[in-house]
């Protein structure tokens, strides 16, 4: 008698709790003819939004960083983004790091031999024997210490992907100071342009200060398959050289007879390495009289000192490197701390065949990060120079709004003149090089009016940071009218504030909050159908001991 | 800014905040000259699983209100540090003692440690660098306990799991065996 009371509790408990708008379609037909419609019930109340504060959009360490300026009289382009390249660094990359005083080289941060210039070999006016040194930095990887990644540098507002990078040789400490988390500033993605000249003599000593062994492969760039002394110079451990191991030292060289926009990597497990950042763009300049050329351009973007070919012909100038990154790589740095464990992690366990990319980088940051430091700002009826290499896995739409440009290189070659012609999108695959001319006309063809355009791969991924948007590869042409004095292109649209959030990235915050709040934002949740579907549940769990306790008695 | 901390610099490397004189507060005079010769890379990680670099010597004790001479020596082709932090901030601007030498080169460098009993953090502070072994500590005096993840001294505080890959399937299996076990037993006892 007690056992039938609950059957009939527990039967009657699921009828009741079972939600309406869950029955069968038939029966809430026949019930509506019989009962009519039930009574209103308002659907849930918003929720409040996020209460993180957005960051600083401009944040500006050195307010004079990017003051037109002339130092070890070099003279240096003013730059009107927020972030603006160390122009002690420029100066000490444009006169060589051995030709600087102590009080510029202190303050450009990098060692004495970071980049050396020696003798004027063809009597121009300009040093022609030129030696980079490059390091190898891990950002964002594992710790003994703690669980969060160390050598910290982010893409987007809480995006801190495991990344390694060409680095150039920098005195000191790689964080910022011993109280920071942070990479120092030239610690970042991409690794640094390189820029020669023609002709120049060129050496690049890689020291491989990481825990894995690394090469430099110079694409595209001329070299010799083996230096003077018969050593491997094409980087390439299957067949000219072994890699360099972790704390030693390797010279490449080159003397590069054709100018053009090339490109360098590490041609270890390239596979892995080439996509965890170990990339950069390696131009090579045209040689002219007394062309002193900025050896190094940190973190890509404007050219502050240009070198004398594009001076002729142009009015600015900027390198673009785009780079699209798999979390699901990255992470493997952060998920180890034994080399050994990681090595099996990255170039066993990870299996590029079935990678996808969820991140999509211009000159080592997403948007709204782009906005930062890497804007083209340009003036109406000017001829500007686009540098741009696609280091990504996949090919790049690459799309200009209000402008049509001009691909006058590929792959560091000219296109005929007869063959040049205005577009709006350029596809880049992998490795790919263009040299673009931006011409600010506005004659309805080059251009169509002063304004803030935006400029972005064209397909829909490259404009995500892990599938949300606006993210990714996303930055703008701005004309200088539209720069505001505090350095922020003036936009007539939306805020840009909830970009600036962690949580936007971490997709907790709804696309259309700020400007149409409650419109669209996070539904809450309906309690009295929460209540239905527990009691429900415990409805069926109670029918389920009994229908057990049936079965358990029938066998003993 | 770290530039505007007290360097010298060559083309061997650097020293910042060298200090061979002016004493910390509470201490009345040098208590004893120490000489270290420290050595660092590679070589000194070799025969150590999981790590990459090292030095070679992990710990230093000495006594309150010395004054230590350490030459680092590079034994690698690229750049190390031999970095001390946590010391007096008005002695010692940004907290810390550094020296840095190029691939191959020997750096030497004094400073006065104070008088209260301190374990402090030495490092190189390139990325990855203290990470792949090279960290250890200076104690002063008796110290105030080990830090985590000095070779030879103290356990990583987050390690790897260093499991093999059958490990869910043993487990599973002694998840079984106990259940068979306790099952097996209470059968036995009824009888």
């Amino acid at each position: 008698m007690f056992s039938r009371k609950w059957w009939v509790a527990s039967i009657l408990l699921i009828l009741v709790a079972w939600p309406p708008q869950w029955y069968p379609y038939s029966v809430r037909v026949q019930l509506s003819k019989w009962l009519g419609a039930s009574s209103y019930r308002g659907f849930p109340a918003s929720r409040n939004g996020t209460s993180e504060q957005a960051e600083p959009f401009c944040i500006e360490e050195h307010e004079d960083w990017g003051d037109a300026q002339e130092i070890e009289g070099v003279a240096i382009e003013e730059a009107v983004t927020c972030s603006a390249d160390n122009p002690y660094a420029i100066a000490a990359f444009v006169r060589g790091t051995n030709n600087v005083s102590h009080h510029t080289l202190m303050r450009s941060g990098l060692t004495r031999d970071a980049v050396t210039k020696g003798r004027d070999l063809d009597g121009d006016g300009d040093p022609d024997e030129i030696h980079i040194r490059l390091e190898v930095a891990e950002l964002n990887g594992s710790s003994a210490e703690s669980r969060e990644p160390v050598t910290q540098y982010a893409i987007a507002p809480g995006v801190k992907p495991g990344l390694w990078v060409f680095a150039p040789k920098l005195a000191g400490m790689a964080r910022e100071n011993f109280e920071s988390v942070w990479a120092r500033n030239a610690l970042r993605l991409p690794s640094p342009v390189i820029r020669v000249e023609q002709g120049d003599r060129v050496t690049i000593t890689l020291e491989n200060t990481h825990y894995m062994p690394h090469t430099l492969h110079l694409h595209g760039a001329d070299h010799g398959f083996v230096d003077a002394s018969g050593e491997g110079n094409d980087g390439v451990p299957l067949t000219s050289e072994k890699p360099v191991m972790p704390g030693m030292a390797r010279s490449y060289e080159l003397t590069p007879r054709h100018a053009g926009t090339m490109f360098y990597h590490c041609h270890v497990q390239p596979h892995v390495h080439v996509m965890m950042g170990l990339q950069g763009m390696f131009v090579i300049e045209e040689n002219r009289p007394d062309n002193w050329v900025q050896t190094m351009n940190v973190g890509g973007g404007q050219v502050r000192v240009r070198s004398a070919a594009i001076r002729e012909a142009y009015d600015r100038e900027y390198d673009l490197h785009y780079l699209d990154l798999d979390k699901q790589l990255g992470e493997r740095i952060q998920q180890h701390r034994d080399p050994r464990l990681i090595t099996q992690s990255m170039h066993r366990d990870y299996d590029v065949t079935d990678a996808t990319q969820d991140f999509f980088t211009l000159n080592g940051r997403s948007f709204p990060y782009t906005f930062r430091e890497s804007l083209v700002v340009v003036d109406a009826g000017e001829r500007v120079k686009l540098r741009v290499v696609n280091g990504g896995a996949k090919g790049i739409a690459l799309h200009t709004h209000g402008h049509k440009f001009t691909v006058t290189h590929a792959d560091g070659n000219a296109v005929p003149t007869a063959a040049r012609f205005a577009r709006d999108v350029l596809w880049l695959a992998t490795s790919q090089r263009a040299e673009l001319d931006l011409v600010t006309e506005n004659d309805g063809l080059n251009a169509y009016s002063p304004g803030v355009w935006l400029f972005h791969d064209h397909q829909n991924k490259g404009i995500t940071t892990d599938g949300i948007g606006p993210g990714g590869n996303i930055s703008a042409i701005v004309y200088a009218d539209y720069m505001d004095a505090d350095k922020w292109p003036r936009t007539q649209g939306v805020s840009f504030q909830p970009y600036f959030k962690e949580a936007y990235y971490r997709k907790e915050i709804p696309v259309w909050e700020s400007y149409a709040p409650g419109l669209f934002a996070e539904p809450g949740a309906d309690n009295w159908l929460l209540l239905r579907v527990l009691a429900l549940a415990l409805g069926v769990g109670m029918l389920g001991g009994l229908v057990s306790g049936r079965f358990g008695r029938r066998r003993r | 800014m770290w530039w505007l901390l007290a360097m010298v610099m060559s083309d061997a490397g650097m020293v910042m905040n060298a200090n061979s004189d002016t004493l910390p507060r509470g201490c009345d005079a040098i208590s004893r000259d120490y000489e270290f010769s420290i050595e660092g890379g590679r070589a000194h990680a070799a025969g150590h699983p999981g790590l990459i670099f090292g030095l070679s010597q992990h710990e230093l004790r000495v006594e309150p209100c010395s004054r230590l001479t350490v030459s680092f020596s590079n034994l690698d082709q690229v750049r190390h540090q031999w970095m001390v932090h946590g010391l007096p901030k008005y002695l010692y601007p940004g907290g810390m003692f550094h020296i840095e030498a190029n691939g191959g080169a020997t750096m030497t460098g004094t400073f006065i440690v104070p008088g209260d009993d301190r374990t402090y953090l030495l490092h190189c502070d390139m990325a990855q660098h203290m990470e792949k072994g090279m960290k250890g500590q200076l104690v002063v005096g008796r110290g105030s306990g080990d830090l985590w993840s000095v070779k030879g001294q103290s356990d990583a505080f987050v390690r790897d799991d260093y499991l093999p890959a059958t490990v869910p399937g043993w487990s599973l299996f002694m998840v079984f065996l106990g259940a068979a076990l306790v099952f097996t037993a209470s059968r036995l006892r009824r009888r």
